[in-house]
Order: structure tokens, then sequence, then C-alpha cells
């Protein structure tokens, strides 16, 4: 369907003119393949991640905005947090269950920001080892249990 | 016989549980259109055993007496939306007084949520979609066309999605008043972010009376269910209004009645 292009289109514009502070995409991953894009992301000041980069990937089904998309941390800086597994994948509840097609690139970028600021203590997840050892490659097919949004 | 299931906790389950699921939500579709043809209320009491002699009574002895016949939604957590788009919309095409009323409303509530800061780029489409939709009634389309539309899963979802947009708004712009209906300690935010704005989310009486009142369409809901003994209880959405669509509730469901 044309529609998730054009809807694409608006939010990578809107993502360019106005990015949120320490968030910013890769103009050159979106020019090979409008369905899939890197994104930059810099640790907040005052956080944990002070001075940290990471990186994401979002990927896009044709049912986009219906369908979430699917996001993951790539690349060798994987941030240390209680809900971002070692391979990337992130617990997340806009990502799955709480989705919403009024929600965008940006609003995603910006609770991954938030849930990283309010992190008091670098640790992976206590089910890490198991999880990324049995899981799916796309974090999508996990059924996630969200346990508190706390940290 | 069935092969004796042994828990591995080293495996991980989740495909084949989303597989069933998907496979669940594909029987459905296949069964049940998002918007039916009008049918009898015989056909409502086939879905009842016989041993479920309430429901059979209620409908047999109450509601065919009242009503002339129900269109039944798919089931699908959007089911209030979808119905109440519908019947609101079928009605609007019978009255064109209301209908020049409800195109303001419809049109102003684009800048409504705007300034309630939801994006412009991720509600525009929908906003489009649904006054596209509301133009076709204005310009007399037949019911034919607007079951045809309703029952076109894209444009059906792009108008669900919009009233639940409209319901958000309205409780975030009145949370002042709304936020004591709220349980646990969840912000309206939080709640209009979780309950009202993702797909399939089923919606209760706060959901209800938010887009009877910003849309000025007021609704009957009768309920059927296992209270009382032959008589369904009906409620109206806003209080002592005139209602001008009535819905049929079963627990977790909503079809339209007409009477």
């Amino acid at each position: 369907m044309a529609s998730m292009e054009k809807r694409l289109h608006k939010e990578l514009q809107a993502l360019t003119k106005e990015p949120p502070r320490g968030v910013h995409v890769d103009q050159e991953s979106i020019s090979r393949n409008i369905t899939e894009w890197l994104v930059h992301l810099d640790g907040a000041e005052g956080s944990l991640y002070n001075g940290e980069k990471f990186q994401l990937v979002f990927k896009f089904s044709q049912s986009y905005p219906f369908d979430s998309p699917q996001v993951m941390f790539v690349g060798n800086n994987i941030p240390v947090h209680p809900h971002v597994y070692s391979n990337g994948h992130i617990c997340l509840s806009i990502l799955t269950d709480d989705w919403s097609p009024a929600l965008s690139v940006t609003s995603v970028c910006l609770s991954i920001v938030s849930m990283l600021s309010s992190c008091t203590e670098k640790k992976r997840p206590p089910d890490n080892a198991i999880y990324v050892k049995t899981c799916s490659k796309n974090p999508k097919k996990t059924r996630w249990y969200y346990h508190d949004d706390d940290v | 016989m069935a092969e004796e299931f042994v828990f591995d906790p080293n495996k991980n389950y989740d495909d084949a549980t989303m597989a069933q699921l998907q496979k669940m939500e594909k029987e459905i579709a296949e069964n049940q259109k998002l918007i039916s043809d009008r049918v009898s209320f015989d056909s409502l009491s086939e879905e009842y055993a016989k041993e479920d002699e309430i429901y059979r009574t209620k409908i047999q002895q109450d509601l065919k007496n009242r009503y002339k016949c129900v269109r039944k939604t798919r089931g699908d957590g959007n089911c209030f939306f979808r119905a109440f788009g519908f019947a609101c919309l079928e009605n609007l095409s019978n009255d064109k007084s209301q209908l020049q009323r409800f195109l303001e409303v419809a049109k102003q509530s684009k800048s409504e949520l705007v300034s309630l800061g939801f994006p412009e780029f991720t509600i525009e489409d929908f906003h489009e979609t649904f006054m596209d939709v509301l133009t076709k009634v204005e310009n007399d389309c037949t019911l034919e066309e607007l079951l045809e539309t309703f029952n076109d899963q894209g444009l059906s979802d792009y108008i669900v999605v919009y009233l639940r947009l409209i319901v958000s708004g309205y409780l975030q712009k009145e949370s002042d008043f709304y936020s004591s209906f709220l349980e646990g300690d969840r912000t309206m935010k939080e709640f209009c972010n979780q309950e009202v704005e993702p797909m399939g989310k089923e919606s209760d009486h706060i959901h209800i009376i938010a887009l009877t009142s910003s849309l000025g369409v007021p609704v009957r809901v009768e309920y059927l269910d296992r209270a009382g003994t032959s008589t369904c209880n009906h409620h109206d959405f806003p209080e002592d209004s005139t209602p001008v669509i009535t819905l049929l509730y079963r627990p977790g469901h909503y079809d339209i009645l007409y009477s």
C-alpha cells in the first residue's frame, strides 16, 4: 500500500526538520530503502549514558502505521540497561501491545531516550542469557511481559 | 491420542503461541464481516446453546419485540468504534441537517487534536479519510457503498483510528473531570496511550461517554447479559439524552440494533 510510503516520507521530513535533542536519522541509509532506517542516538546529558553513542534500526512493514515498526539497537555499543538485551532487543510496551498508528519514529525515539535516562543502575535484564539464546531474530515475535515502567 | 506436552524451560514457545493467536484471528476474520448486513434475531439466538436460557429468553421475548433486526460486527477489539461509526453515518445519511452540524464538528476536530499536541503528520491521513467518507455521505452515497467502505479493512481501520483519536483528545481535554474515573495511578495521558489509541483495545463506559459527548451523537446501549431474568437493561450516553443510534452489548462485544 502506498499509504505506508507516504506516511514515512512525512515522518522523515518532520524528523529531519525538527529532530529531538540527541536524535538524528542516517539519511544515507534511507536513500537506499525507505522501509529501513538507521537512527543515531546520543546518551542524554545527566544520565548514566552521557557521552555514549547508540544506533537503532527501524524496519517498517507494508501495514505501517497499523503494524508497529520493528525496532532494535545495533552496532558495537548496545546500551547496558535492564530492558535492553545484549542482542539489541528492547522490552518496551509501545513497540508491541501499546503501539498506536498515532505514534511515530519520533515518539519511539523519545520513549527510548527517556527509558535510558531514567535508569539508575546499568545492568542487563535478569533473563538475558536464556532470552538471547532462544529468541527469534525479530523482536516483534517475542511475547513480551511488561513488568514495570520505573526504569 | 494427543501427544503429552512436556514443558522445556530451555525452549522458546513464543512463535507457536503467536502462530496460534494469528490463526484464531484469521478464523474470526473469515467467519465474520467487519459490518454485516441486517440479520434477524433468530440468527442471534442460534449463537446460544439450548442451555443458555437467559440469553435466548431475552432475545426472543424482549429484544425481538422492541427491535426489528441487528447488524453484527467483527469481534476484533474495535467493535464499539466500528459499530458506532457505521450506525452514526448510516443515521446521518437520512438526516441532512444533523449531517451539516457533524461535518463542522469533524472538520474542527483535527485542529483541536493538533492543539493538544498530536503531531499533524501522524493524524492528518486519518482525518482526511474520515472527511472523505463523510463527503461520500453528503453526496448521497448508497447504503451499499457505505457498507462497502466499512468492510474495506484499510478504510474501515482508518475511521476506527480517527474515532479513537477523538476519544483520546476529548478525555485529555476534559481530564480534570474524567481522571477521577480511572483506576490505579495512571494519568489520563497514560490511559489514553494504553487503552484508547492502540487498535484492538476494548471500549469501556469512559470511551463511550467521551465519543458520544465530543461528537454530539447520543447512543443507547442495550445490555444482553445474565443480569435479571427476561428483559435487557439499557443505558443512554450521555444520560438523559435522546439517542439516535442503538447498540447491543453482549459481554465483550457491540453490535448495532434497529427498531
